[in-house]
């Protein structure tokens, strides 16, 4: 089942982050402070999700995503209705400097700040995925459910936590969404069609192709930004999406 | 430790189809014992209910760890596999896109087994080499009989104390099921198990069984005190063997 829902609470994760910093926190202190909470939230979403849908076995087809699109919509309206409509930022003191590589090319502080946290989060995803017992059963329950419970542990524990993992990761992400540049509340719009593009071209359950398909993504919607305008940027996505399920359906890196 | 399983009278069926219709048999500690039938006569119902993946709708079933019954109908699989029982299933069940490590590492999952991780992996690379040899490959990519190795030794990383072994034949050529069949019975002996093996290859199942049931439409119809009475029984040869 597709969470839909994800990149909502991603940007959740930056007005939460937004909040905080208006009261004096450092941005990215901000983002780790709210994993906990996000992470207790996710359980919480999933074991709604569990106890009305899933349970029950309707949570197939196009129910369940219907359940995810809802939860956004309801974050979507909720972030307009606390904050307004309006763009959001927040200041840090790496926050609009930059450092000079060589002659006029100068890198962003922020984004080479995003860039690091980003990537040692992903590198601690992996090792929690590859080294613990949980981990590992959060990459088997994708697989067969039924064949988990053979080796002892309960899918629905499994799915529950691997849940709150990944909206504790929404509150640090979406820091660092808000770092990189305005947030404003519709945004999560724009992250379907990237997480899907991100997804489908890393191939199911890669992670080390997580991380070269969303470089690639970044890179392709820069580029596209730079030389053919910004109104074509969201297309740069889907386009990535089409052709890599046209060519290569299991991804680049698809196992 | 001392350990029984003894099923009572289990009625178990999907929607109209009634699959076991009052079964009732016993394995006592450190027997090799054979579930003999043909396909569809119950054999995998059974050990669904024995793992709790299947509800009977009647009868009991009494694993006896030290005296102590747990009725393992009242009980989820999560909790029968902590008991110690486990199950190579049939079609073996792999998760295909983790690795031959990664599968065995999910073996070990139950807290029990945690502590002899390490030990138990050796076992298991020690007695099959190939897995050893190809631990980093995925395990969807294996062959047949590589896969029902895998299957065997995941199921051998829980350390359990009742191994049940479902259809091990399947899809394998017949040199591969007598090897799988001789491993068995190795790993067996090697660990102190106590084996519950459903098998419709009956030359193959008695080769290492020290008794066995005969199963025809969900029903119990021949109990075999020996290998000797299974294979001069009529019925076996009749319903079975096609030889009477």
């Amino acid at each position: 089942m597709p969470h839909v829902a994800h990149p909502a609470f991603l940007v959740l994760g930056a007005y939460a982050t937004y909040a905080l910093v208006g009261l004096g926190m450092d941005p990215l202190l901000a983002g780790l402070l709210l994993m906990p909470v996000f992470f207790a939230f996710g359980i919480a979403v999933y074991q709604f999700y569990y106890l009305t849908f899933e349970r029950r076995g309707t949570d197939l087809g196009v129910r369940g995503i219907a359940f995810f699109f809802g939860i956004a919509f309801i974050v979507q309206v909720g972030l307009i209705l606390v904050f307004g409509v309006d763009q959001r930022m927040v200041e840090a003191s790496y926050i609009g400097t930059s450092i000079e590589v060589f002659g006029d090319v100068r890198i962003p502080q922020r984004m080479i700040v995003a860039f690091g946290v980003a990537l040692a989060l992903t590198i601690t995803l992996a090792l929690y995925l590859s080294r613990t017992f949980t981990g590992r059963a959060i990459k088997a329950v994708a697989q067969d459910e039924g064949a988990l419970r053979l080796m002892g542990a309960d899918p629905v524990r499994i799915k529950r936590w691997a849940f709150g993992i990944a909206t504790g990761t929404c509150a640090l992400a979406g820091a660092l969404l808000i770092i990189v540049g305005p947030v404003d509340p519709n945004l999560d719009r724009l992250y379907i069609g990237r997480t899907f593009c991100v997804v489908v071209l890393a191939g199911m359950g890669s992670m080390s192709g997580t991380l070269v398909a969303g470089l690639i993504l970044g890179v392709a919607e820069s580029l596209v930004l730079a030389s053919v305008g910004t109104a074509w940027a969201p297309a740069v996505a889907f386009g990535i999406l089409l052709a890599v399920l046209g060519v290569r359906p299991a991804g680049l890196f698809g196992r | 430790m001392a350990l029984e399983l003894e099923i009572l009278g289990i009625h178990a069926g999907y929607g109209a189809v009634r699959a076991l219709q009052g079964v009732s048999m016993q394995v006592r500690d450190g027997e090799t014992v054979a579930l003999l039938g043909t396909n569809g006569n119950g054999k995998s119902t059974l050990m669904k209910c024995v793992m709790g993946n299947v509800r009977p709708t009647s009868g009991q079933i009494l694993l006896k760890l030290d005296g102590v019954p747990h009725d393992l109908t009242r009980l989820s699989t999560e909790e029968i596999v902590g008991l110690g029982v486990a199950l190579v299933p049939e079609g073996r069940r792999l998760f295909p896109r983790l690795t031959v490590e990664e599968n065995l590492l999910l073996g070990a999952f139950r807290r029990e087994a945690r502590p002899h991780i390490a030990k138990n992996l050796e076992l298991c690379y020690e007695t099959f080499s190939v897995l050893k040899e190809r631990r980093r490959q995925l395990a969807g990519s294996m062959s047949g009989g590589q896969q029902q190795m895998l299957a065997i030794a995941r199921a051998l990383m829980s350390s359990p104390k009742l191994l049940l072994v479902d259809e091990p034949s399947v899809g394998l050529s017949p040199l591969l099921v007598s090897n799988t069949v001789t491993m068995i019975k190795q790993l067996k002996e090697k660990h102190g198990l106590t084996v519950l093996m459903a098998e419709q290859n009956f030359h193959q199942a008695i080769r290492i069984a020290d008794r066995g049931y005969l199963i025809v439409h969900g029903e119990i119809v021949f109990e075999g005190r020996t290998v000797e009475e299974l294979e001069h029984n009529d019925m076996v040869k009749n319903y079975y063997l096609g030889t009477a």
